[in-house]
Formats: structure tokens, C-alpha cells, sequence
């Protein structure tokens, strides 16, 4: 994975991967830390051993890489990775952390694309990304809203990969830097 | 009259008979976006395959997305179904590949030998 922007599409092909239409994405960033809450409604997974690269449920290959890589480039910077069940629905969350200013941090890359990527990768599945700032949480992409004014013909299907573009960088600017 | 109840169960029918037809599009370009397909930058393949159909105005072809199959070290790989057509898997596919397939075979139905994988079963 060359940047951030890589390992949060990939930690929500995971989400994707184990049935899950509902994905929320909470980002709180600073000059010097990035931090990142995913939660899903997917199948959600048995422990920790999701972070051994050779535990993996699936049957096309034997090694399962996306978790340990990213745990590693968080630790990398001294940063951390933590992953758990959620009991009462059966999903999965996860939070990761990393500093940005450690000199073996990744660089954050396109976090705007990453999301216009998922639209089109998974158009049925729902992403809410919220980006939380002085202790405040705001809502600034829901893909359900996105749909349907697609479907009331406000937005056009075609466009719909600048206004998300559009929307996002105004939140990452700051941080992109790739 | 309707209530608003009615009328968010009769979004999601009309939502899941869209979902259906969906299925039905001529060509279907399916992109592997495992953690190796990724890596590998199939990311900007699924943004030139995008832009490709956008440009060309047809509407009858959809890119999607599939997870890894097994094949990490030749990713970005990609999955072609055209209707009625033996589905076509290429592989090492970058930039230049994924134009040169969209107009030979998506567009022209050609199969490009050079960054083939396999065929599959129609």
C-alpha cells in the first residue's frame, strides 16, 4: 500500500467482504496525528487473529495481509491498531491511529478519491463518513443521500465522482499530502 | 393517499427491481480490489475503466468491483462479461492495458492476447 488513502479503501473492502451495507467512517485529524473509527455491519470476526497474516477464512489464498500491513504502518509511527467484535450487532469496528509527523509515516494520499473509489466499487453499500473536529462530529458524505438524489434526478450518476471529490477535499486539504 | 411508510417501501421495491436490471447491462467490467489488487494499483485502473465509459456515453456498461481470487502476484486483474460471451479475465492490466481492452474488446469485442489470463466457461 503506497498511502492511507489505499489502506482505508482496503480496510473497507474487508467490511464489504464480510456482508456488511452499512460502513461508518469517523476521521479526526491534526498536523500531527491522523485518526481513523471504521464500524460495519457486516459478519464481524471470531478474535484477534484477523492481525496474523495466516489466519484467514477465505479459500483463495492462505495469507490475509490488509490488517497486519495497516497495523504495521500505524506501529510504524508509533501509532496503534485495535479491531473488536461489536457484541450487540455483530459487526466489526475497528480504530487506528498514526502520527504523521514520525519519519517513517506513509504519506495520506487522495482521501477524497478513496471515497469516490468505494461509490463506484460498491454502489448498494452505504458509507457515512464523518469527520470530527473540535470535539465535534459532522456528517459531510452519506452514500444513501448521494443515491437517492441520483434516483430524484438532482445529481447525475456521471458527476458523481466530482461531487464527492468536491465535498470531501474541502474537509482534506489540509491533510493532503501526497 | 399514501403514507410516508408506503411510500419508503415502494422507494425500496422500485430501488431493488433497479438493482436487478442492473445485472443485465451488456458489458460488465469487473475489477479485483483485494489488499494485492490495490497494492497493485487497481485503484487507478478502476478510475481510467470509469472515465473510459464515461467518454464513450454508453450506458450499457458497468464497472464494478470483486474481491481477490487467488492470483496476487499478477493483479491488477480484471473480469470482462460480455453478454452471451465466454467471460474473459486479464491480467497485469495498468493504465495503457485497461484502454487498449475498452476499446478492442469491451468496444470491438477483441480479445487483447498480450495481457490475457484465461477464459472462462460461458
Amino acid at each position: 500500500m503506497k498511502d492511507l488513502a489505499d489502506h482505508l479503501f482496503d480496510i473497507i473492502e474487508n467490511s464489504v467482504n464480510a456482508g456488511a451495507d452499512e460502513v461508518i467512517v469517523k476521521i479526526a485529524y491534526t498536523e500531527s496525528y491522523f485518526f481513523c473509527f471504521i464500524s460495519d455491519n457486516g459478519k464481524g470476526i471470531s478474535g484477534q487473529e484477523v492481525l496474523d497474516p495466516f489466519v484467514t477464512s477465505r479459500t483463495t489464498r492462505r495469507v490475509g495481509l490488509g490488517l497486519p500491513l495497516l497495523k504495521r504502518t500505524a506501529e510504524d509511527t508509533g501509532g496503534y491498531l485495535k479491531i473488536k467484535r461489536i457484541d450487540e450487532s455483530g459487526g466489526t469496528a475497528l480504530q487506528f491511529k498514526m502520527y504523521l509527523t514520525h519519519i517513517d509515516a506513509k504519506p495520506v494520499g487522495d482521501l477524497a478519491r478513496t471515497f469516490s473509489d468505494i461509490f463506484f466499487a460498491w454502489p448498494e453499500v452505504t458509507v457515512r463518513l464523518f469527520v470530527i473536529r473540535d470535539g465535534i462530529e459532522r456528517l459531510i458524505l452519506d452514500f444513501q443521500k448521494l443515491r437517492d438524489e441520483i434516483e430524484q434526478g438532482l445529481k447525475n450518476y456521471t458527476n458523481i465522482r466530482k461531487h464527492i471529490h468536491e465535498v470531501s477535499h474541502k474537509d482534506f486539504k489540509d491533510i493532503n499530502i501526497i | 393517499m399514501k403514507n410516508i411508510e408506503e411510500l419508503k417501501m415502494m422507494r425500496e421495491k422500485v430501488r431493488q427491481d433497479l438493482r436487478l436490471r442492473s445485472g443485465q447491462h451488456r458489458v460488465r467490467i469487473v475489477v479485483g480490489m483485494g489488499s494485492c489488487g490495490i497494492a497493485a494499483g487497481a485503484r487507478e485502473v478502476m478510475n481510467e475503466f470509469v472515465t473510459l465509459v464515461e467518454n464513450s456515453k454508453k450506458e450499457d456498461i458497468v464497472v464494478t468491483a470483486s474481491g481477490c481470487f487467488g492470483f496476487c502476484a499478477q493483479e491488477p486483474m480484471i473480469h470482462i462479461y460480455v453478454e452471451d460471451q465466454r467471460p474473459v479475465t486479464y491480467r497485469n492490466v495498468d493504465i495503457e492495458a485497461a484502454r487498449l481492452i475498452f476499446n478492442e474488446h469491451v468496444l470491438n469485442n477483441k480479445v487483447v492476447e498480450q495481457y490475457l489470463f484465461s477464459k472462462g466457461k460461458k
